[in-house]
């Protein structure tokens, strides 16, 4: 029923509208008395300096995330397969844990919490991404059509044990403070949301959904394999890399913004897939208002919940997304007969 | 003629999987790739495709089919892969759909042609179903439906690469697969299939292309090259051949 309703001009302006309903909703959600917020000028700043990027970011950021997810599990066709595969998580991790521990011991906290740490964090996971890419391509241009998506899985496990074992031994050398930013930062917050992030992320999801819709057949037609596919006219190499600058683009820019925010990328497409079916036609759209939505109503659980101290979002998305990811796997398992 | 090989040779690990192939493919003909298993027929019928790499002469209507782009070969190539497995839930209906995508069709158009094809192969109740959850061979019979669509649309005869097509047909289905292959050789299309039933090639195929460790055997007229010295040189069995009545021959295989 859903899909036929997202095919049909209803399901967008829906979709649209719930995501407006919910957006507005988060905004209007928080410790501070409402009637404040209205008449003077200080709740103003709150709802326009603070709340309203903070909602803006969370869809940007949640859509990023849920289209990266998306295509990382079309390209690779696994659909257990979420960004952090190819490095971007990992690669941000590490350059963000590099600048906390050495730049906070250097003095200048300030500078490097507000700009250092999301540049670091940025060009970590582009570099891990080239590394994977190029780890990859080597064998991809040997290999038939069958066999490069695994060979770029292995590259990404291979550069995240790197990056998981070089930010143990930063851990290991830094200070009390450092490693609580460490474990902070891995473990996600929107607090440092503005418009400049607003505008770079944005524009990066803005160029990904114009470039998406001429893909969405051959993105179908690789589901089948790459062989499938490539006797189908697609041009099977260029498709993996054009996805992969794609995904690594928004989930980068994502975690520079707001650190490493888990299970957006892996659930969302799921959920997506068994509202709509897999033809990305569909599934795109789905995945970008449902992405979005979700984690603004995570956000709005983070910032809430616990006030006026704040919940590293991470844990929200994952204890929310598990036990619905959990229910929607057994409910899918049935039908299947799994 | 649709496609021309000379000296085909593809290597694995500097070991040479298949060497000196040579020969041609003409439209209108039905052709059966055969040997043991590792004999290289996959690995032939990868060559054809263009999806693995080889060394030798590969020319496709007369011109050199290297530099063709894949969407350039897909408007003159079908092929169905011996093994395929969907992890997504795709219906039957949006996998037949994408065989449309190398040419440019109207949505109206693509509709009719997945319609025509899902009569022709009888498979109208699978239609809307979840592609994954078909048996082993009404998934085929749906590939084969999706690649039949494919190669309807290649302009000037197309060529059909089927490999091992009938491994999860029953015997019905087997029966329509030689009969849409006959009609397809008929509007003027090359077919090539994979074939591990002598008798099946013998009733198909117009020719043969037999296989052995990498290199071509033996390659003719089906009726002519099929004898019970050549079953017991290349599959190490011993047959027999009787009359099956309408002027052919049928194997019998003895018990070693």
């Amino acid at each position: 029923m859903m899909k036929k309703l997202v095919a049909s001009g209803w399901g967008w302006s829906l979709l649209l509208i719930l995501s407006i309903f919910t957006c507005s909703l988060a905004v209007l959600q928080g410790s501070t008395d409402l009637e404040f917020l209205w008449s003077s000028q200080v709740g103003q700043n709150i709802i326009w300096q603070i709340r309203v990027p903070r909602v803006l970011l969370a869809f940007i950021v949640g859509a990023s995330l849920s289209l990266a997810g998306a295509l990382i599990q079309s390209i690779v066709r696994n659909p257990l397969a979420d960004p952090g595969l190819i490095g971007v998580s990992g690669g941000a991790a590490l350059g963000a844990a590099i600048v906390i521990v050495f730049f906070e011991a250097s003095q200048i906290d300030f500078i490097a919490s507000q700009y250092l740490i999301p540049v670091a964090a940025f060009a970590g996971g582009l570099i891990a991404t080239i590394a994977v890419l190029h780890l990859g391509r080597t064998n991809i241009n040997q290999a038939d059509a069958g066999g490069s998506a695994a060979l770029l899985i292995l590259a990404g496990i291979a550069i995240n044990v790197v990056a998981a074992s070089l930010i143990g031994l930063l851990s290991y050398l830094a200070s009390d403070s450092a490693l609580r930013h460490i474990t902070f930062w891995s473990l996600g917050s929107l607090a440092s949301a503005n418009y400049f992030w607003i505008a770079l992320c944005g524009s990066a999801l803005l160029l990904v959904c114009f470039w998406l819709p001429q893909q969405r057949r051959k993105l179908d037609a690789i589901l089948l394999g790459n062989a499938e596919a490539k006797t189908m006219g697609v041009d099977v190499k260029r498709l993996h890399t054009q996805s992969i600058v794609a995904l690594s683009l928004l989930a980068a820019l994502a975690v520079s913004a707001c650190g490493i925010i888990g299970f957006v990328g892996l659930v969302t497409p799921h959920i997506s897939r068994m509202l709509v079916g897999a033809s990305h036609q569909y599934l795109l759209v789905m995945c970008f208002f449902l992405g979005g939505i979700l984690l603004v109503i995570a956000d709005t659980f983070a910032r809430t919940i616990v006030a006026p101290a704040e919940l590293p979002i991470g844990i929200v998305t994952a204890l929310i997304g598990a036990p619905v990811f959990i229910w929607l796997l057994m409910r899918e398992g049935k039908r299947l007969q799994w | 003629m649709v496609m021309r090989l000379k000296d085909i040779r593809v290597e694995r690990n500097q070991r040479a999987i298949l060497q000196n192939i040579s020969g041609e493919f003409q439209r209108g003909k039905i052709y059966a790739l055969l040997g043991p298993n590792g004999a290289g027929k996959s690995t032939l019928m990868q060559v054809m495709a263009q999806l693995l790499g080889s060394q030798g002469e590969l020319e496709m209507a007369g011109q050199d089919a290297r530099p063709l782009t894949p969407e350039k070969l897909a408007q003159q190539l079908a092929y169905l892969p011996q093994h395929s497995q969907l992890q997504f839930p795709l219906s039957v209906e949006e996998v037949l759909a994408l065989a449309t995508m190398p040419f440019e069709l109207r949505r109206l158009e693509q509709r009719q042609q997945v319609k025509k094809a899902v009569a022709l192969w009888g498979i109208e109740h699978l239609v809307a179903k979840d592609f994954r959850q078909l048996s082993g061979g009404e998934q085929q019979r749906c590939q084969l439906a999706r690649t039949f669509i494919q190669l309807s649309n290649c302009a000037d005869g197309g060529i059909w690469l089927l490999d091992e097509p009938t491994s999860s047909l029953d015997l019905e289905h087997q029966q329509q697969l030689q009969q849409i292959c006959k009609q397809a050789a008929a509007a003027g299309h090359c077919i090539v299939l994979v074939l591990h039933d002598l008798n099946l090639a013998m009733g198909l195929a117009d020719e043969v292309w037999v296989l052995e460790q990498g290199q071509l055997v033996a390659q003719g007229e089906s009726q002519q090259v099929l004898t019970a010295e050549l079953v017991k040189q290349v599959f190490k069995v011993n047959a027999r051949t009787l009359e099956d009545g309408s002027g052919g021959r049928v194997f019998i295989y003895d018990q070693n």
